[in-house]
Protein backbone atom coordinates (compact mmCIF):
# COMPACT_ATOMS: atom_id res chain seq x y z
CA UNK A 1 0.00 0.00 0.00
CA UNK A 2 1.35 3.70 -0.85
CA UNK A 3 0.23 6.51 0.90
CA UNK A 4 1.15 10.25 0.39
CA UNK A 5 0.41 12.95 2.83
CA UNK A 6 0.87 16.53 2.11
CA UNK A 7 3.59 15.69 -0.19
CA UNK A 8 5.18 19.39 -1.38
CA UNK A 9 8.39 19.55 -3.57
CA UNK A 10 10.25 22.96 -4.32
CA UNK A 11 13.21 23.10 -6.44
CA UNK A 12 16.03 25.57 -6.29
CA UNK A 13 17.13 25.60 -10.06
CA UNK A 14 19.81 28.28 -10.32
CA UNK A 15 18.55 30.82 -8.13
CA UNK A 16 14.75 30.46 -9.36
CA UNK A 17 12.24 28.76 -7.42
CA UNK A 18 10.53 25.98 -8.40
CA UNK A 19 7.67 24.80 -7.09
CA UNK A 20 6.94 20.94 -9.00
CA UNK A 21 4.24 19.65 -5.80
CA UNK A 22 2.30 22.22 -3.93
CA UNK A 23 0.19 19.67 -1.59
CA UNK A 24 -0.51 15.71 -2.99
CA UNK A 25 -2.33 13.90 -1.01
CA UNK A 26 -3.82 10.54 -1.82
CA UNK A 27 -3.42 6.96 -1.43
CA UNK A 28 -3.37 3.48 -3.03
CA UNK A 29 -4.90 1.03 -1.16
CA UNK A 30 -3.05 -2.78 -0.92
CA UNK A 31 -3.85 -4.28 -4.31
CA UNK A 32 -5.36 -1.51 -6.44
CA UNK A 33 -3.79 -0.03 -9.52
CA UNK A 34 -4.38 3.47 -9.97
CA UNK A 35 -3.43 5.49 -12.85
CA UNK A 36 -1.57 8.98 -11.86
CA UNK A 37 -2.43 11.83 -14.81
CA UNK A 38 -1.79 15.58 -15.53
CA UNK A 39 -1.15 17.90 -18.04
CA UNK A 40 2.22 17.75 -19.43
CA UNK A 41 5.13 19.37 -16.75
CA UNK A 42 2.83 19.08 -14.16
CA UNK A 43 5.77 16.77 -11.67
CA UNK A 44 4.66 13.81 -12.40
CA UNK A 45 8.10 12.33 -12.43
CA UNK A 46 8.79 14.41 -9.35
CA UNK A 47 6.06 12.63 -7.88
CA UNK A 48 7.61 9.48 -9.09
CA UNK A 49 11.26 10.39 -7.37
CA UNK A 50 9.76 11.30 -4.36
CA UNK A 51 7.79 7.98 -4.05
CA UNK A 52 10.47 5.85 -4.70
CA UNK A 53 12.75 7.06 -2.45
CA UNK A 54 15.26 8.73 -5.01
CA UNK A 55 14.10 12.72 -4.09
CA UNK A 56 13.64 14.19 -0.65
CA UNK A 57 10.39 15.83 -0.37
CA UNK A 58 10.58 19.73 0.75
CA UNK A 59 7.14 18.59 3.07
CA UNK A 60 5.01 16.00 3.13
CA UNK A 61 5.61 12.21 3.64
CA UNK A 62 5.58 9.38 0.89
CA UNK A 63 4.76 6.09 2.56
CA UNK A 64 5.25 2.70 0.60
CA UNK A 65 4.30 -0.10 2.78
CA UNK A 66 6.65 -2.85 1.58
CA UNK A 67 9.01 -3.88 -1.13
CA UNK A 68 9.50 -1.23 -4.24
CA UNK A 69 10.16 -1.68 -7.90
CA UNK A 70 10.39 1.10 -10.13
CA UNK A 71 9.93 0.67 -14.23
CA UNK A 72 11.48 3.75 -15.49
CA UNK A 73 10.19 5.89 -18.53
CA UNK A 74 13.53 5.52 -20.04
CA UNK A 75 13.93 1.57 -20.66
CA UNK A 76 17.30 2.15 -22.59
CA UNK A 77 19.01 3.82 -19.75
CA UNK A 78 17.98 1.21 -16.79
CA UNK A 79 19.00 -1.56 -18.62
CA UNK A 80 22.47 -2.27 -17.94
CA UNK A 81 24.36 -2.58 -21.40
CA UNK A 82 27.15 -5.51 -20.66
CA UNK A 83 24.57 -8.06 -19.04
CA UNK A 84 22.68 -10.42 -21.10
CA UNK A 85 18.86 -9.64 -20.51
CA UNK A 86 18.60 -12.87 -17.78
CA UNK A 87 21.17 -11.42 -15.90
CA UNK A 88 19.91 -7.94 -15.68
CA UNK A 89 16.37 -9.55 -14.37
CA UNK A 90 18.63 -11.59 -11.66
CA UNK A 91 21.28 -8.72 -11.09
CA UNK A 92 18.61 -7.56 -7.50
CA UNK A 93 18.00 -10.90 -6.67
CA UNK A 94 21.96 -11.17 -5.89
CA UNK A 95 21.28 -12.72 -2.62
CA UNK A 96 19.23 -15.37 -3.31
CA UNK A 97 20.21 -18.75 -3.83
CA UNK A 98 21.17 -19.98 -7.43
CA UNK A 99 18.33 -22.21 -7.96
CA UNK A 100 15.37 -19.74 -6.80
CA UNK A 101 17.16 -17.05 -8.26
CA UNK A 102 17.25 -18.87 -11.91
CA UNK A 103 13.55 -20.22 -11.22
CA UNK A 104 12.30 -16.67 -10.47
CA UNK A 105 14.11 -15.21 -13.88
CA UNK A 106 12.77 -18.02 -16.11
CA UNK A 107 9.26 -17.16 -15.02
CA UNK A 108 9.62 -13.62 -14.74
CA UNK A 109 10.98 -13.87 -18.74
CA UNK A 110 8.41 -16.21 -19.34
CA UNK A 111 5.31 -13.57 -18.33
CA UNK A 112 6.52 -10.79 -20.73
CA UNK A 113 7.17 -13.88 -23.49
CA UNK A 114 10.93 -12.86 -23.33
CA UNK A 115 12.02 -16.87 -23.01
CA UNK A 116 14.11 -17.13 -26.57
CA UNK A 117 15.47 -13.32 -25.72
CA UNK A 118 17.29 -14.52 -22.34
CA UNK A 119 21.20 -14.49 -23.76
CA UNK A 120 20.71 -11.11 -25.91
CA UNK A 121 22.30 -8.07 -24.75
CA UNK A 122 19.27 -5.45 -24.44
CA UNK A 123 20.80 -3.27 -27.23
CA UNK A 124 20.07 -6.26 -29.70
CA UNK A 125 16.73 -5.88 -28.44
CA UNK A 126 13.62 -2.89 -30.03
CA UNK A 127 12.69 -0.99 -27.50
CA UNK A 128 8.94 -2.50 -26.50
CA UNK A 129 11.33 -5.57 -25.98
CA UNK A 130 13.56 -3.38 -24.25
CA UNK A 131 10.64 -2.30 -21.79
CA UNK A 132 9.48 -6.19 -21.14
CA UNK A 133 12.99 -6.61 -20.06
CA UNK A 134 12.75 -3.88 -17.36
CA UNK A 135 8.86 -4.88 -16.29
CA UNK A 136 10.37 -8.77 -15.77
CA UNK A 137 13.16 -7.22 -13.92
CA UNK A 138 10.80 -5.42 -11.53
CA UNK A 139 8.36 -8.23 -11.10
CA UNK A 140 11.31 -11.11 -10.39
CA UNK A 141 11.84 -8.64 -7.93
CA UNK A 142 8.59 -9.84 -6.08
CA UNK A 143 7.91 -6.42 -5.23
CA UNK A 144 4.35 -5.65 -3.16
CA UNK A 145 4.57 -2.04 -4.56
CA UNK A 146 5.17 -1.39 -8.24
CA UNK A 147 5.66 2.69 -9.66
CA UNK A 148 5.92 3.06 -13.54
CA UNK A 149 6.77 6.07 -14.99
CA UNK A 150 5.46 6.55 -18.64
CA UNK A 151 6.70 3.27 -19.63
CA UNK A 152 5.17 2.92 -22.64
CA UNK A 153 5.62 6.60 -23.96
CA UNK A 154 8.48 5.79 -26.60
CA UNK A 155 7.13 2.77 -28.35
CA UNK A 156 5.18 2.66 -31.08
CA UNK A 157 1.37 2.62 -30.74
CA UNK A 158 0.73 -1.06 -31.37
CA UNK A 159 3.75 -2.27 -29.24
CA UNK A 160 2.27 0.10 -26.70
CA UNK A 161 -1.43 -1.56 -26.86
CA UNK A 162 0.46 -5.24 -26.09
CA UNK A 163 2.28 -3.77 -23.17
CA UNK A 164 -0.95 -2.26 -21.53
CA UNK A 165 -2.67 -5.66 -21.55
CA UNK A 166 0.30 -7.67 -20.39
CA UNK A 167 0.44 -5.04 -17.63
CA UNK A 168 -2.94 -5.95 -16.35
CA UNK A 169 -2.23 -9.43 -16.63
CA UNK A 170 1.08 -9.16 -14.60
CA UNK A 171 -1.11 -7.13 -12.22
CA UNK A 172 -4.01 -9.19 -12.23
CA UNK A 173 -1.77 -12.15 -11.52
CA UNK A 174 0.19 -10.97 -8.70
CA UNK A 175 -2.24 -8.55 -6.64
CA UNK A 176 0.49 -6.05 -6.60
CA UNK A 177 -0.11 -2.47 -5.59
CA UNK A 178 0.41 -0.48 -8.58
CA UNK A 179 1.11 2.92 -9.57
CA UNK A 180 1.01 3.70 -13.39
CA UNK A 181 2.09 7.56 -14.18
CA UNK A 182 0.85 8.58 -17.35
CA UNK A 183 0.25 11.79 -19.91
CA UNK A 184 -2.01 9.81 -21.89
CA UNK A 185 -6.00 10.07 -21.06
CA UNK A 186 -7.30 6.71 -22.76
CA UNK A 187 -4.48 4.90 -21.23
CA UNK A 188 -4.74 6.08 -17.65
CA UNK A 189 -8.26 5.02 -18.22
CA UNK A 190 -8.32 1.71 -19.77
CA UNK A 191 -5.67 0.64 -17.60
CA UNK A 192 -6.34 1.17 -13.93
CA UNK A 193 -8.95 1.17 -11.34
CA UNK A 194 -9.12 4.74 -10.57
CA UNK A 195 -7.58 7.63 -11.77
CA UNK A 196 -5.41 10.59 -10.07
CA UNK A 197 -5.89 13.79 -11.69
CA UNK A 198 -2.81 16.24 -10.92
CA UNK A 199 -3.78 20.21 -11.86
CA UNK A 200 -0.46 22.11 -13.21
CA UNK A 201 2.37 22.49 -11.26
CA UNK A 202 2.55 23.21 -8.69
CA UNK A 203 0.30 20.84 -8.50
CA UNK A 204 -2.38 18.83 -6.03
CA UNK A 205 -4.69 16.78 -6.73
CA UNK A 206 -7.80 18.06 -9.04
CA UNK A 207 -10.09 15.22 -9.22
CA UNK A 208 -10.45 11.04 -8.42
CA UNK A 209 -12.17 9.04 -10.66
CA UNK A 210 -12.94 5.64 -10.30
CA UNK A 211 -13.15 3.71 -13.06
CA UNK A 212 -15.94 1.29 -12.83
CA UNK A 213 -14.99 -0.66 -16.06
CA UNK A 214 -15.56 -5.01 -15.67
CA UNK A 215 -12.07 -6.22 -14.72
CA UNK A 216 -12.23 -8.41 -18.23
CA UNK A 217 -10.90 -5.79 -20.56
CA UNK A 218 -10.36 -5.94 -24.24
CA UNK A 219 -8.23 -3.13 -26.47
CA UNK A 220 -11.56 -3.37 -28.85
CA UNK A 221 -14.53 -3.44 -26.49
CA UNK A 222 -12.97 -1.64 -23.69
CA UNK A 223 -12.10 1.47 -25.92
CA UNK A 224 -15.70 1.45 -27.56
CA UNK A 225 -17.62 1.11 -24.76
CA UNK A 226 -20.29 3.77 -24.17
CA UNK A 227 -18.83 4.08 -20.27
CA UNK A 228 -15.24 4.12 -21.38
CA UNK A 229 -16.27 7.21 -23.41
CA UNK A 230 -17.58 8.79 -20.66
CA UNK A 231 -14.72 8.21 -17.98
CA UNK A 232 -12.33 9.46 -20.52
CA UNK A 233 -14.85 12.93 -21.26
CA UNK A 234 -14.50 13.21 -17.33
CA UNK A 235 -11.02 12.79 -17.27
CA UNK A 236 -9.96 15.20 -20.38
CA UNK A 237 -12.49 17.62 -18.71
CA UNK A 238 -10.68 17.82 -15.22
CA UNK A 239 -7.34 18.16 -17.05
CA UNK A 240 -8.60 20.91 -19.18
CA UNK A 241 -9.90 22.80 -16.40
CA UNK A 242 -6.29 21.42 -14.16
CA UNK A 243 -5.04 23.72 -17.02
CA UNK A 244 -7.10 26.57 -17.12
CA UNK A 245 -7.28 26.82 -13.24
CA UNK A 246 -3.03 27.69 -13.09
CA UNK A 247 -2.95 30.17 -15.87
CA UNK B 1 35.53 -10.23 -45.22
CA UNK B 2 37.52 -13.85 -45.65
CA UNK B 3 39.93 -14.80 -43.60
CA UNK B 4 42.38 -15.01 -45.86
CA UNK B 5 41.93 -11.21 -46.67
CA UNK B 6 42.24 -10.20 -43.14
CA UNK B 7 45.70 -12.10 -42.95
CA UNK B 8 46.52 -10.14 -46.19
CA UNK B 9 44.98 -6.95 -44.81
CA UNK B 10 46.85 -7.22 -41.76
CA UNK B 11 50.48 -8.42 -42.72
CA UNK B 12 50.61 -6.54 -46.20
CA UNK B 13 52.23 -3.63 -44.98
CA UNK B 14 54.38 -4.91 -42.50
CA UNK B 15 56.05 -7.59 -44.93
CA UNK B 16 56.79 -5.15 -47.66
CA UNK B 17 58.65 -3.12 -45.65
CA UNK B 18 60.81 -5.92 -44.03
CA UNK B 19 61.38 -6.90 -47.54
CA UNK B 20 61.84 -3.33 -49.13
CA UNK B 21 64.46 -3.44 -45.94
CA UNK B 22 66.15 -6.57 -46.78
CA UNK B 23 66.78 -5.48 -50.48
CA UNK B 24 67.45 -2.16 -50.02
CA UNK B 25 70.21 -3.04 -47.34
CA UNK B 26 71.34 -6.03 -49.29
CA UNK B 27 75.18 -6.21 -49.14
CA UNK B 28 75.59 -2.97 -47.12
CA UNK B 29 79.16 -2.46 -46.29
CA UNK B 30 78.25 1.09 -44.25
CA UNK B 31 79.05 0.09 -40.74
CA UNK B 32 76.21 1.88 -38.98
CA UNK B 33 73.82 0.11 -41.72
CA UNK B 34 74.37 -3.36 -41.47
CA UNK B 35 71.73 -5.37 -43.86
CA UNK B 36 68.88 -6.75 -42.58
CA UNK B 37 70.44 -9.95 -43.07
CA UNK B 38 73.25 -8.95 -40.82
CA UNK B 39 71.18 -7.79 -38.33
CA UNK B 40 68.87 -11.25 -38.00
CA UNK B 41 71.62 -12.87 -37.71
CA UNK B 42 72.82 -11.06 -34.62
CA UNK B 43 69.43 -11.06 -33.29
CA UNK B 44 69.33 -14.62 -32.96
CA UNK B 45 72.93 -14.56 -31.51
CA UNK B 46 72.20 -12.01 -28.94
CA UNK B 47 68.77 -12.78 -27.68
CA UNK B 48 67.90 -16.52 -28.09
CA UNK B 49 70.05 -17.22 -25.79
CA UNK B 50 70.72 -16.62 -21.94
CA UNK B 51 70.04 -12.63 -22.62
CA UNK B 52 66.77 -13.34 -22.81
CA UNK B 53 66.56 -14.90 -19.44
CA UNK B 54 69.13 -12.23 -17.71
CA UNK B 55 68.27 -8.88 -19.51
CA UNK B 56 64.93 -9.44 -21.18
CA UNK B 57 62.75 -11.36 -18.54
CA UNK B 58 63.91 -8.90 -15.80
CA UNK B 59 63.10 -5.84 -18.07
CA UNK B 60 59.45 -7.41 -18.69
CA UNK B 61 59.14 -8.34 -15.05
CA UNK B 62 59.34 -4.61 -13.53
CA UNK B 63 57.09 -3.38 -16.61
CA UNK B 64 54.41 -5.51 -15.76
CA UNK B 65 54.88 -4.60 -11.80
CA UNK B 66 54.71 -0.98 -12.98
CA UNK B 67 52.11 -1.11 -15.13
CA UNK B 68 49.98 -3.05 -12.88
CA UNK B 69 50.52 -0.81 -10.10
CA UNK B 70 49.86 2.13 -12.08
CA UNK B 71 46.43 0.10 -13.40
CA UNK B 72 45.43 -0.33 -9.42
CA UNK B 73 46.05 3.48 -8.26
CA UNK B 74 44.69 5.03 -11.36
CA UNK B 75 42.02 2.87 -11.20
CA UNK B 76 41.04 3.30 -7.32
CA UNK B 77 41.81 7.27 -6.85
CA UNK B 78 39.77 7.66 -10.46
CA UNK B 79 36.93 6.14 -8.68
CA UNK B 80 37.23 8.01 -5.75
CA UNK B 81 37.92 10.94 -7.71
CA UNK B 82 35.29 10.63 -10.07
CA UNK B 83 32.27 10.00 -7.77
CA UNK B 84 32.75 13.28 -5.73
CA UNK B 85 32.17 16.35 -7.73
CA UNK B 86 33.93 18.32 -4.57
CA UNK B 87 36.60 16.03 -4.99
CA UNK B 88 36.78 16.60 -9.08
CA UNK B 89 37.23 20.19 -8.25
CA UNK B 90 39.56 20.12 -5.75
CA UNK B 91 42.40 17.29 -7.35
CA UNK B 92 41.50 18.50 -11.12
CA UNK B 93 44.07 21.33 -11.57
CA UNK B 94 46.86 19.12 -9.01
CA UNK B 95 46.49 16.35 -11.57
CA UNK B 96 46.85 18.38 -14.89
CA UNK B 97 50.34 19.83 -13.16
CA UNK B 98 51.36 16.17 -12.17
CA UNK B 99 50.36 15.18 -15.76
CA UNK B 100 52.20 18.07 -17.45
CA UNK B 101 55.91 16.66 -16.07
CA UNK B 102 57.44 14.60 -18.21
CA UNK B 103 58.29 11.35 -16.67
CA UNK B 104 62.00 10.86 -17.88
CA UNK B 105 62.70 14.25 -15.96
CA UNK B 106 61.82 12.13 -12.53
CA UNK B 107 64.10 9.76 -12.57
CA UNK B 108 67.37 11.46 -11.00
CA UNK B 109 64.85 12.85 -8.46
CA UNK B 110 63.31 9.41 -7.75
CA UNK B 111 66.48 8.13 -7.77
CA UNK B 112 67.71 10.02 -5.04
CA UNK B 113 65.24 9.18 -2.99
CA UNK B 114 64.91 5.46 -3.64
CA UNK B 115 68.18 4.26 -5.17
CA UNK B 116 69.10 2.41 -8.23
CA UNK B 117 67.44 -0.34 -8.01
CA UNK B 118 64.22 -2.34 -9.19
CA UNK B 119 62.15 0.28 -7.03
CA UNK B 120 63.19 2.98 -8.99
CA UNK B 121 62.64 2.11 -12.32
CA UNK B 122 59.02 0.54 -11.53
CA UNK B 123 58.55 4.01 -9.92
CA UNK B 124 59.48 5.97 -13.19
CA UNK B 125 56.94 3.42 -15.45
CA UNK B 126 54.05 4.25 -12.32
CA UNK B 127 55.24 7.89 -12.47
CA UNK B 128 54.30 7.79 -16.32
CA UNK B 129 51.64 4.99 -16.92
CA UNK B 130 49.06 6.43 -14.20
CA UNK B 131 48.13 9.62 -15.58
CA UNK B 132 45.98 8.34 -18.47
CA UNK B 133 44.46 5.39 -16.62
CA UNK B 134 43.69 7.82 -13.34
CA UNK B 135 42.54 10.67 -15.64
CA UNK B 136 40.20 8.30 -18.39
CA UNK B 137 38.78 6.82 -15.01
CA UNK B 138 37.68 10.10 -13.99
CA UNK B 139 36.24 10.69 -17.65
CA UNK B 140 34.87 7.73 -17.31
CA UNK B 141 32.71 7.50 -13.83
CA UNK B 142 31.66 11.23 -14.41
CA UNK B 143 29.62 10.27 -17.58
CA UNK B 144 27.81 7.44 -15.61
CA UNK B 145 24.00 7.46 -16.62
CA UNK B 146 22.09 8.85 -13.66
CA UNK B 147 19.39 6.46 -14.76
CA UNK B 148 21.32 3.53 -14.33
CA UNK B 149 22.78 4.74 -10.53
CA UNK B 150 18.99 4.97 -9.94
CA UNK B 151 17.88 1.84 -10.54
CA UNK B 152 20.77 1.01 -8.50
CA UNK B 153 19.09 2.44 -5.83
CA UNK B 154 15.84 1.41 -5.86
CA UNK B 155 16.85 -2.53 -6.75
CA UNK B 156 19.93 -1.81 -4.19
CA UNK B 157 22.29 -2.82 -6.40
CA UNK B 158 25.42 -2.37 -4.95
CA UNK B 159 26.51 -0.04 -7.03
CA UNK B 160 30.76 0.34 -6.73
CA UNK B 161 31.05 -3.27 -8.54
CA UNK B 162 27.72 -3.77 -10.74
CA UNK B 163 27.37 0.10 -11.99
CA UNK B 164 30.94 2.17 -11.11
CA UNK B 165 33.36 -0.13 -12.70
CA UNK B 166 31.60 -1.46 -15.72
CA UNK B 167 30.12 1.27 -17.23
CA UNK B 168 33.41 3.14 -16.92
CA UNK B 169 35.83 0.48 -17.91
CA UNK B 170 35.62 1.80 -21.78
CA UNK B 171 37.33 4.74 -20.89
CA UNK B 172 39.35 2.53 -18.28
CA UNK B 173 40.54 0.35 -21.34
CA UNK B 174 41.27 3.58 -23.03
CA UNK B 175 43.53 4.98 -20.61
CA UNK B 176 45.12 1.99 -20.11
CA UNK B 177 45.67 1.13 -23.64
CA UNK B 178 48.12 4.49 -23.55
CA UNK B 179 49.43 3.67 -20.59
CA UNK B 180 50.61 1.15 -22.55
CA UNK B 181 52.81 2.71 -24.98
CA UNK B 182 54.23 5.06 -22.18
CA UNK B 183 54.87 2.50 -19.88
CA UNK B 184 56.95 0.59 -22.58
CA UNK B 185 59.01 3.83 -23.06
CA UNK B 186 59.96 4.50 -19.74
CA UNK B 187 61.23 0.80 -19.26
CA UNK B 188 63.45 1.51 -21.81
CA UNK B 189 64.43 5.32 -20.21
CA UNK B 190 64.70 3.97 -16.61
CA UNK B 191 67.48 1.57 -17.78
CA UNK B 192 69.41 4.23 -19.54
CA UNK B 193 70.51 6.27 -16.48
CA UNK B 194 72.34 4.27 -13.72
CA UNK B 195 71.65 1.05 -14.65
CA UNK B 196 73.53 -2.03 -14.59
CA UNK B 197 71.44 -4.60 -16.41
CA UNK B 198 68.06 -4.64 -18.49
CA UNK B 199 67.08 -4.41 -22.44
CA UNK B 200 67.12 -0.58 -22.82
CA UNK B 201 70.75 -0.89 -20.13
CA UNK B 202 71.76 -3.87 -23.43
CA UNK B 203 70.96 -1.73 -26.48
CA UNK B 204 72.94 1.14 -24.82
CA UNK B 205 75.97 -0.51 -23.71
CA UNK B 206 75.64 -2.09 -27.52
CA UNK B 207 75.91 1.01 -29.38
CA UNK B 208 78.68 2.52 -27.02
CA UNK B 209 80.72 -0.99 -27.96
CA UNK B 210 79.59 -0.34 -31.62
CA UNK B 211 78.26 -3.51 -31.81
CA UNK B 212 75.82 -1.64 -34.41
CA UNK B 213 73.98 -5.16 -35.71
CA UNK B 214 72.93 -6.14 -32.15
CA UNK B 215 72.28 -2.55 -31.27
CA UNK B 216 69.74 -3.04 -33.87
CA UNK B 217 68.40 -6.10 -33.11
CA UNK B 218 67.62 -4.89 -29.82
CA UNK B 219 65.39 -1.91 -30.95
CA UNK B 220 63.99 -4.62 -33.51
CA UNK B 221 63.11 -6.70 -30.34
CA UNK B 222 61.69 -3.66 -28.75
CA UNK B 223 59.22 -2.86 -31.48
CA UNK B 224 57.86 -6.53 -31.71
CA UNK B 225 57.59 -6.39 -27.60
CA UNK B 226 55.24 -3.93 -28.48
CA UNK B 227 53.32 -5.71 -30.81
CA UNK B 228 52.93 -8.84 -28.77
CA UNK B 229 51.72 -6.44 -25.92
CA UNK B 230 49.39 -4.58 -28.25
CA UNK B 231 48.06 -7.72 -29.54
CA UNK B 232 47.56 -9.54 -26.22
CA UNK B 233 45.59 -5.99 -24.57
CA UNK B 234 43.57 -6.09 -27.84
CA UNK B 235 42.59 -9.88 -27.15
CA UNK B 236 41.70 -8.56 -23.33
CA UNK B 237 39.48 -5.54 -24.75
CA UNK B 238 37.71 -7.86 -27.14
CA UNK B 239 36.75 -9.78 -24.15
CA UNK B 240 35.63 -7.33 -21.75
CA UNK B 241 33.93 -5.03 -23.92
CA UNK B 242 32.59 -6.95 -26.49
CA UNK B 243 28.82 -5.35 -24.99
CA UNK B 244 30.02 -2.08 -25.55
CA UNK B 245 31.08 -2.02 -29.49
CA UNK B 246 27.80 -4.08 -29.93
CA UNK B 247 25.97 -1.28 -28.13
CA UNK B 248 27.63 1.37 -29.98
CA UNK B 249 27.39 -0.34 -33.57
CA UNK B 250 23.62 -0.76 -32.90
CA UNK B 251 23.28 2.86 -31.95
CA UNK B 252 25.04 4.04 -35.41
CA UNK B 253 22.13 1.80 -37.27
Amino acid sequence: MLIVNKLSKVYDAHGRRVEALADITFSVAEGEFACVVGPSGCGKTTLLRCLAGLLAPTSGTATVQGKLAVVFQEYGRSLFPWLRVRDNVALPLKNLPKDERRAKVTNALEAVGLTDAAGAYPWQLSGGMQQRVAIARAIAYGPKVLLMDEPFAAVDAQTRADLEDLIRDIWQRLGVTLLFITHDIDESVYLGQRVIVLSAAPSRVAEEIVIDLPDERDQLTTRGDARFVELRGRVYAQIQKAKRGST
Amino acid sequence: MTIVRRIVVLLGLPVALVAGWWFASAGSTDFFRPSLQRIMQAFAETWLGPRLVDEVLPSMIRFVLGYAAALLIGVVVGVAIGLSPKARATAEPVLEFLRAIPPPVLVPIIMLFTGIGDTTKIIVIVSGCVWPILLNTVEGVRAIDEVLAETCRVYRIKPLRHLVLRASSPQIVTGARQALAIGLILMVISELVAASGGLGFTIRQFERGFQIPEMWSGVLLLGLIGVALAGLFHLAERRTLAWYHGSRDADRK
